[in-house]
């Protein structure tokens, strides 16, 4: 489903935010990205966004090299993929039910499709009931269940999380996990992002380790601090 | 169908959340276009004054009275069937001795010092209106050839001329304001939007994120630029309508000049310049986002943050 070859990333300047990085995953696989801050966990995920080119190596995505793709078919990449960032990133003008949609209305799907789809994936998220709010009116936890379901309310095969739970305390974080968990199940590839070792040791998924750019471990079902040793 | 709705949608809801941004918008273009339809309304004055002046007598030729100094009896008549058989020609007319006398005393009526005059000493004249007003040399020429019954050719054309230099400067210079101020207003257009866009960044980088494309991001900013510059053409056109209209009533009384502005002249550029106020819109919203939708594409300048 995903595959890195060889991806380096050097900043201007020279900093190396990606060493020689090699990673193949499979599809309907839940990955976790771990590292101390400044490994290159969130780079990975850019690169896999095209938020930034690689300077060197390859990322096949679904059989194709995106680090070749034209500029005008990137839109195309991230209507597959879904994000979940720390920060949300919601749109602030837009109701929890139109931020949702939004994520629809860029593919172009019509209201009949859009409005029984977006309250469903709100239903998922226990949100339904707090659908015409605004995102300042909700909590932390609340905002990035929004975000969960605009990632994943266009069904995409890929969900991308740069350290969803991040903001959030113990409790709401095992609340976005167990969302997390639910799509993963459903078949979608989850690559996430965290240095949240709690979350990484009760998952019991796969974990890959960085270190300085560089990947210094690949387990199975591995946990949180054997892997960043 | 329902994207381009939902696009529209998206233009109304943006121009009402951020009211204060657009109405700096819609100032910058009306104070813009204000400044480039006035200079156009005051080319048009001076246009039309213009050609009111030219129309009219333009080579006026003093005759020598029939009889004497052996001037023939039917001399003015024949020279006055030669001018109208010049091509240079329009119309002419003769005044004879007494006409001019009469002319004379509706010029001077009321100056009685002027009017005690000896009437015959007025000499009687060929008033001749060119086809075009630059063949008043020629036509001088040839009068001046006819010594044996001209005593004078008098032309306005030398002022005519020198006011139609001055004319066509101010066309020039009008216009050239005109479309500098136009091209203001594109610009201030564009760095209003600039703004617009650079406070909603965010906003952008999401929906990028998001999938979507520069132009689905793009279409809302150009229709709040149209609508942006097309309410500041709207009320440029009308405020300077306003103006002229009371400009025109004002200058009623004037006999030499008017200050007047055909409503049909007004219609058409009015049309135009609604039509270029969104054009300035659209071409400003389009200016205000390409830098920012390059940036945003990750193939912009590299940014090494939270890595």
């Amino acid at each position: 489903m995903i595959r890195l070859e060889n991806v380096t990333k050097v900043y201007e300047g020279g900093t190396i935010a990606a060493n020689d990085v090699s990673i193949d995953i499979q599809k309907g696989e839940f990955v976790f990205l771990v590292g101390a801050s400044g490994s290159g966990k969130s780079t990975l995920i850019r690169l896999m966004l095209r938020e930034e080119p690689v300077t060197r190596g390859k990322i096949y995505i679904a059989g194709k090299d995106i680090a070749t793709l034209p500029r005008w078919k990137i839109p195309y990449l991230r209507r597959s993929v879904g994000t979940v960032f720390q920060d949300y990133k919601l749109l602030p003008n837009k109701t929890v039910a139109e931020n949702v949609a939004f994520a629809l209305e860029v593919l172009g799907r019509p209201r009949s499709v859009i409005v029984p789809q977006v309250e469903q994936v709100l239903e998922l998220v226990d949100l339904a009931d707090k659908a015409p709010r605004y995102p300042r009116q909700l909590s932390g936890g609340e905002q990035q269940r929004v975000s969960v379901a605009r990632s994943f309310v266009n069904r995409p095969p890929i969900v991308l999380c740069d350290e969803p739970t991040g903001n959030l305390d113990p409790k709401t974080s095992v609340g976005i996990m167990k969302l997390l968990d639910r799509i993963n199940r459903t078949g979608t590839t989850i690559i996430m992002a965290t240095h949240d070792h709690a979350i990484v040791d009760a998952m019991k998924r796969r974990v890959v380790a960085l270190d300085d750019g560089k990947v210094t471990r690949d387990d199975e079902t591995g946990g949180y601090e054997k892997a960043v040793e | 169908m329902s994207r381009i709705i939902f696009l529209i949608k998206e233009a109304f809801v943006s121009l009402r959340r951020n009211l204060l941004i657009v109405v700096g918008a819609i100032l910058a273009v009306f104070v813009s276009l204000l400044l480039a339809f006035g200079a156009l309304v005051v080319n048009e004055i001076l246009r039309v004054n213009t050609l009111a002046w030219q129309e009219g007598v333009h080579v006026i030729s003093f005759l020598k009275d029939e009889g004497e100094s052996g001037v023939p009896t039917d001399a003015h008549a024949v020279l006055l069937a030669d001018v109208r058989s010049w091509d240079e020609t329009l119309k002419a007319f003769y005044v004879s001795k007494s006409e001019a006398w009469i002319e004379y005393q509706e010029l001077f009526a009321g100056q009685e010092e002027l009017l005690d005059i000896d009437p015959t000493i007025l000499p009687a004249s060929i008033r001749i209106e060119l086809v075009d007003i630059s063949l008043h040399n020629s036509v001088r020429f040839r009068l001046e050839q006819r010594q044996d019954v001209v005593r004078k050719v008098t032309t306005a054309a030398n002022s005519i001329e020198q006011l139609q230099v001055l004319s066509n400067f101010l066309n020039v210079f009008g216009i050239g304001l005109a479309i500098v101020l136009g091209l203001a207003a594109v610009v201030l257009i564009a760095n209003t939007i600039r703004l617009a866009i650079y406070a909603r960044r965010d906003e952008v980088s999401i929906m990028k994120l998001v999938g979507a494309s520069n132009w689905f991001i793009r279409v809302p900013f150009l229709f709040e630029g149209m609508i942006e510059g097309v309410v500041g053409a709207a009320l440029a056109v009308f405020a300077v309508w306003i103006g002229s209209t009371n400009l025109a009533r004002a200058g009623e009384g004037f006999a030499l000049f008017r200050l007047d502005v055909g409503q049909e002249w007004f219609f058409r550029w009015g049309l135009l310049f609604l039509v270029f106020g969104a054009a300035a819109g659209v071409i400003g919203s389009l200016l205000g986002l390409s830098r920012y939708l390059r940036d945003a594409d990750g193939t912009g300048p590299e940014v090494p943050t939270g890595f």
